[in-house]
């Protein structure tokens, strides 16, 4: 086996890892507002989107312009920079799920990508205008669509049914909201499964297993995307998904339905007129709008701000890991190069891991009542909780932000 | 259209994502508010509910969630189309061929 070959195949193997992260992370784009609405059982939804993400991943029948076409140089990928790519887009993707945060796999890819050509050429190697505009630019605008539509149709929807009994309206929406959030998940398979997908095709054409007129990649290479990603989305991505679900807004049947209809329909929109918006974003955007729209609803801005920041910083921290794995392997060299990149990506995935089974959330305890933060509350149930909510209210889960009292139960729950 | 900002797929997106993204739940819930004052359970803002059934609302409340089921429908088709173009040769709702 010569070394090349051997790269390919550690390349394909990251690849797949990454669609399973990519699957975990976005499963709460679909079913969050469903699991926190009671419209869906956890377990439920998240088998439903699986099935529905492998079935879109197997409509796609073009592999999407790769993801880092406009992004970076293409004469100057090489395997090794697409497996440095890969190694920083997942080690983003579990540091963000372990906080809870939704964030956008693509961007994690993206700078992932970016920080290994920056580490292997430098900046020339960027084609920063296209970052901006295809990748930056597009976030903020996806938030302010899906937020204002979301924002529409929750107004509507509360305004249209004055009158007619909570409890009906309720289990009306709740039936509504199986189908609107089964269509997020389609859209998403066909969108996200192509990215990884586009990723290995390139890998393989790069080393020449694959003519570059192909259209389509091998069939295996669909059948192993599509299974990698429907897999990570049953998993569930339980501590997203109860970010979104709780932690953002309280969601009621009537605002989830309204808000996965604007996902839904912006995320088709943008694909339509060909201007890419990210999945998470978009809803995102949608959630905080189905929260603004509802009178008398609660938003907590601090949950937004801390995704925020993460968005802001989701590209250079990407990109450092991206960097940092690019030189490793390449100075290294060879292959000790490639597997002592290998191994440190396992040995961090595996400490993330570890980490985050001190505090679990998974399938039942997602809906418990939202305390201040992700994990706040979730381990400590024979610990008294009087001083959640007593001075100042830490809703925006920062330490600094939390009264003492729960700052030591927080710390009694995490170190 | 600039460089940096897509202006016109942005009001496009923004134009009919109104329409269809807050349209069709707040198609639902007209769905929703003619099934309830068909069954006479709409509450008056100053008592309890009226009483009356009413079947004509009970079946214009099943018309409008077919209406809103027919959107999902073609949503799913829409995001199919071009699997369905290449396997069966019909090319809808604007799918082009290969």
């Amino acid at each position: 086996m010569n070394l090349q070959l051997f790269l390919l195949i550690i390349v394909v193997i990251t690849a797949l890892a990454f669609d399973y992260t990519n699957g975990f992370h976005d499963t709460g784009n679909a079913m969050a507002t469903s699991i926190a609405s009671g419209a869906l059982s956890p377990k439920a939804a998240v088998t439903l989107s699986a099935v529905l993400n492998l079935g879109g991943a197997f409509l796609s029948t073009a592999v999407a312009g790769t993801i880092a076409k406009d992004l970076v140089n293409g004469h100057l990928v090489t395997l090794q920079l697409v497996f440095a790519g890969l190694v920083g887009g997942i080690v983003w993707n579990l540091l963000t799920w372990l906080l809870g945060i939704p964030s956008s796999s693509s961007h994690a890819l993206v700078g992932g990508i970016v920080g290994a050509m920056i580490a292997a050429v430098g900046g020339h190697g960027v084609i920063w205008t296209g970052v901006v505009s295809r990748v930056l630019i597009p976030a903020l605008v996806s938030v302010a669509l899906a937020g204002l539509v979301g924002a529409v149709g929750t107004w509507l929807v509360y305004r249209l049914n004055r009158g007619v009994p909570e409890k009906r309206s309720e289990a009306a929406f709740r039936r509504g909201q199986i189908f609107s959030a089964a269509l997020v998940s389609l859209a998403h398979g066909t969108n996200d499964a192509q990215k990884t997908m586009g990723v290995i095709f390139l890998a393989l054409i790069s080393y020449g297993a694959v003519s570059r007129s192909a259209a389509l990649p091998p069939f295996w290479v669909i059948f192993a995307c599509a299974c990698a990603m429907a897999l990570g989305t049953y998993t569930g991505g339980w501590r997203i998904i109860r970010t979104m679900g709780k932690g953002l807004v309280e969601i009621k049947s009537p605002q989830g339905m309204a808000a996965e209809s604007s996902s839904a329909v912006i995320i088709l929109l943008s694909a339509h007129f060909g201007y890419a918006l990210s999945t998470t974003q978009v809803v995102t955007g949608s959630v905080l709008g189905s929260g603004v729209g509802k009178p008398g609803a609660e938003v907590r801005w601090g949950v937004a701000g801390r995704m925020a920041t993460a968005w802001l910083i989701t590209l250079p921290a990407a990109g450092l890991v991206g960097a940092i794995t690019y030189w490793v392997v390449h100075e290294i060299g060879g292959y000790p190069g490639t597997i002592i990149g290998f191994a440190l990506l396992v040995a961090t995935a595996s400490a993330i891991y570890l980490r985050s089974r001190r505090t679990k959330v998974d399938h039942n305890n997602v809906n418990a009542e939202w305390k201040g933060d992700l994990t706040a509350g979730l381990d400590e149930a024979d610990q008294p909780t009087v001083t959640v909510g007593a001075g100042a209210p830490g809703r925006n889960g920062e330490v600094t932000d939390v009264a003492p009292g729960t700052a030591s139960a927080k710390k009694a729950g995490m170190s | 259209m600039s460089t940096w900002f897509n202006y016109e797929a942005s009001l496009k997106i923004l134009f009919f994502g109104l329409l269809l993204g807050s349209g069709l739940p707040a198609l639902f819930a007209l769905a929703v508010r003619a099934g309830a004052a068909g069954a006479g359970t709409i509450e008056a803002s100053d008592g309890p509910a009226v009483g009356h059934k009413n079947p004509a609302l009970t079946a214009l409340s099943w018309v409008v969630y077919s209406v809103a089921l027919v959107a999902v429908v073609i949503g799913v088709l829409y995001i199919a189309r071009d699997f369905i173009g290449v396997h069966t040769g019909v090319y809808i709702l604007g799918a082009k061929p290969a």
